[in-house]
């Protein structure tokens, strides 16, 4: 089977005042259709930074990364952002979703910025919070609705979407154990009804007991 | 269900405060600029009005008239038949006049004058009599006796109404003097026109000075409007044509060449104090809308990490702030045409200027009304008020690194 994401020797520097501090040093990385992979390691190791290459948001330093069979790390800045607008859907942390819109709205965003018309939208996004439970809290916005109930609403973003792979930058690292719990119960159920790849960047342990596969990170190289 | 639109909408009211301010500029600088172009407007129809009905739309006279000398050759070839092309030409009245430096005498002083005969239609000499004249009547078309003279011309000649008034034409080609009576006394806005002003019949002109003959032919044309002014430019050479060699149509641009200068320079004075307005307003704006990129960075790196193209971005920028100052411009052109249409019915300047604004032609009521292209010219500027303030702004969320932008912190 051909992986769907591939690094290869994927290296990334940040420079700072002429200060090199390396955040990944040549990893070597393939996540297949349909799975539920865990990237963990502590603070520093270069999770964050491994999945915001893979998900076309920054560029490497050297090395190359594959999604679905075309090599993304070269492309431009307008060619990255059409790639993650169909491709690749985002969990970040801190949920980042846009507060003058609704539940709704926000899991609807993706699609307006295809262009999609507005009852297709609707309905993706309507069906995307039934999925995790939302669709009661569909008309409120975010500062109306527990942090849970945010994340909740930013994998709907992601899900209705319907892109290739979702990657989640800790997603429940912001939640309580209940609520985190929840959502990985959400997640895990979504990949395993309908497909949906995920790669996370974790170190919850809750989180971590219930993927297929960890990979484990220690100072930006993947440990053995 | 939102869109781009609504987004952005909704974006320029999270800070209610800020933006009202913003809108608020842009919305006064709409209005005063309405306000200032209906003034100018009206200002400009006020003294094309007043400039057209004292010396009409178009004159016809002889050709290089400025630099002839001898009376004789300044007197126009065939009236008659001129007046018949005219009627077969034009729609416009016109007045036929003959023009005579004369000697006026009182029984103890006299005064070098332009003593004026002139024949008007009955429209055209209502209006004359209810400019200019203060005290008496104008002398009939078939008057040979009857004189109006300037009020100050009067009184420097010591003579009241009734009284007798000799003049005296030497070198001209009729009875050369003659003895009238003083029938009407005329104030002019200009002291200097008010002093050497005798106004006779034309019949009695022509006894005096020029049996049949006029020096020259001012066509009134049914404009009320400045804008109506550019039909002449028509008109002016048709005519000219028509009328053949030897005889010229001259426009009141080129009768009175000054004036002609001060309409050229209102508008562009008048768009120069809009672009002040409006880039002040347009640094609220600026600075309005990168406050908002600035306390948004972090969400706008998140639409880019969705998928937002650096166009997307920039578009959703331009457009706060179109939004912005059409806000503005909406609530100021309102109370802009508000204002104007309570004013149209005129109100009263002289107490901003005083007598001297009459010497310059100034009017001393004044109708606001807006021409045609007032408005877009005013909606224009808004437009690139919100175009221009956006610029930079957009430029710089068009450039937004997603990871950068969500690591932002102000």
């Amino acid at each position: 089977m051909q992986p769907l994401l591939q690094t290869k020797q994927l290296t990334k520097v940040y420079r700072v005042d002429a200060i090199e501090t390396p955040a990944l040093r040549g990893v070597n990385l393939e996540i297949y259709p349909g799975e539920f992979t865990a990237l963990a390691g502590p603070s520093g190791s270069g999770k964050s930074t491994l999945l915001y290459l893979m998900g076309g948001l920054d560029k490497p330093t050297a090395g190359e990364v594959w999604l679905g069979g075309q090599r993304i790390d070269g492309l431009s800045k307008a060619q990255l952002a059409q790639l993650r607008l169909w491709q690749v859907g985002f969990v970040f942390q801190a949920y980042n979703l846009i507060p003058v819109l609704t539940a709704l709205e926000n899991a609807a965003f993706v699609l307006e910025l295809r262009g999609e018309p507005r009852e297709v939208r609707e309905a993706k996004a309507l069906e995307a919070l039934q999925v995790l439970g939302m669709q009661d809290y569909a008309h409120r916005r975010p500062n109306q609705l527990s942090g849970g109930q945010q994340q909740r609403v930013a994998v709907a973003r992601a899900l209705a979407a319907r892109p290739k792979i979702i990657l989640a930058d800790e997603p429940t690292a912001n939640l309580d154990s209940k609520t985190g719990l929840a959502l990985i119960e959400h997640m895990r159920s979504l990949n395993r009804e309908q497909g949906i790849t995920f790669v996370f960047s974790t170190h919850d342990p809750r989180l971590l007991e219930r993927v297929d596969r960890i990979v484990r990170l220690e100072d930006g190289q993947i440990a053995a | 269900m939102f869109n781009l639109f609504s987004l952005s909408w909704r974006n320029i009211w999270r800070h209610r405060g800020r933006s009202l301010l913003t809108a608020g500029a842009v919305g006064l600088a709409v209005f005063f600029t309405l306000f200032y172009l209906s003034f100018l407007g009206a200002m400009e129809n006020s003294i094309y009005n007043n400039l057209t009905a004292s010396v009409g739309h178009l004159q016809v006279r002889v050709e290089g008239y400025r630099e002839k000398r001898e009376f004789r050759d300044l007197l126009i070839p065939g009236v008659a038949q001129v007046e018949a092309r005219l009627a077969a030409q034009t729609q416009a009245q016109w007045v036929v006049a003959l023009e005579v430096p004369a000697l006026v005498a009182g029984e103890t002083r006299s005064r070098g004058v332009l003593l004026i005969g002139d024949r008007r239609p009955a429209a055209l000499r209502e209006a004359f009599a209810k400019q200019y004249l203060a005290e008496g009547q104008l002398p009939e078309a078939d008057d040979l006796e009857g004189i109006a003279l300037g009020a100050s011309l009067a009184r420097a000649l010591r003579l009241k109404l009734g009284d007798p008034v000799y003049v005296y034409a030497p070198g001209t080609e009729g009875r050369g003097a003659g003895a009238y009576r003083l029938v009407g006394l005329l104030r002019f806005p200009e002291a200097a026109q008010e002093a050497r002003s005798a106004y006779l019949s034309l019949a009695a002109a022509q006894e005096l000075a020029a049996p049949g003959g006029a020096t020259r032919i001012e066509l009134h044309f049914p404009f009320t409007r400045y804008s109506q002014d550019a039909q002449l430019a028509v008109v002016q050479p048709q005519l000219a044509a028509s009328l053949g060699p030897g005889l010229s149509v001259e426009s009141w641009r080129e009768a009175s060449p000054a004036i002609a200068q001060i309409f050229a320079l209102l508008t562009p004075l008048v768009l120069i104090f809009a672009a002040i307005f409006f880039g002040l307003a347009g640094l609220l704006v600026v600075n309005t809308i990168y406050l908002g990129l600035l306390e948004r960075t972090r969400e706008l790196g998140v639409m880019v990490a969705l998928g937002a193209g650096p166009a997307q971005v920039a578009r959703m920028v331009v457009l706060e702030s179109l939004l912005l100052c059409s806000s503005g411009a909406v609530v100021g052109g309102a109370l802009g045409l508000l204002t104007i249409a309570a004013l149209s019915g005129g109100f009263s300047l002289e107490a901003l200027y005083g007598p001297v604004g009459s010497e310059f032609g100034l009017p001393s009521v004044v109708y606001l009304s807006l021409r045609a292209w007032d408005i877009p010219i005013t909606l224009g500027f808004a437009l690139a008020t919100g175009l221009l303030a956006a610029w930079w702004p957009a430029r710089v969320a068009a450039r937004l690194e997603p990871v950068e932008a969500m690591r932002f912190t102000a």
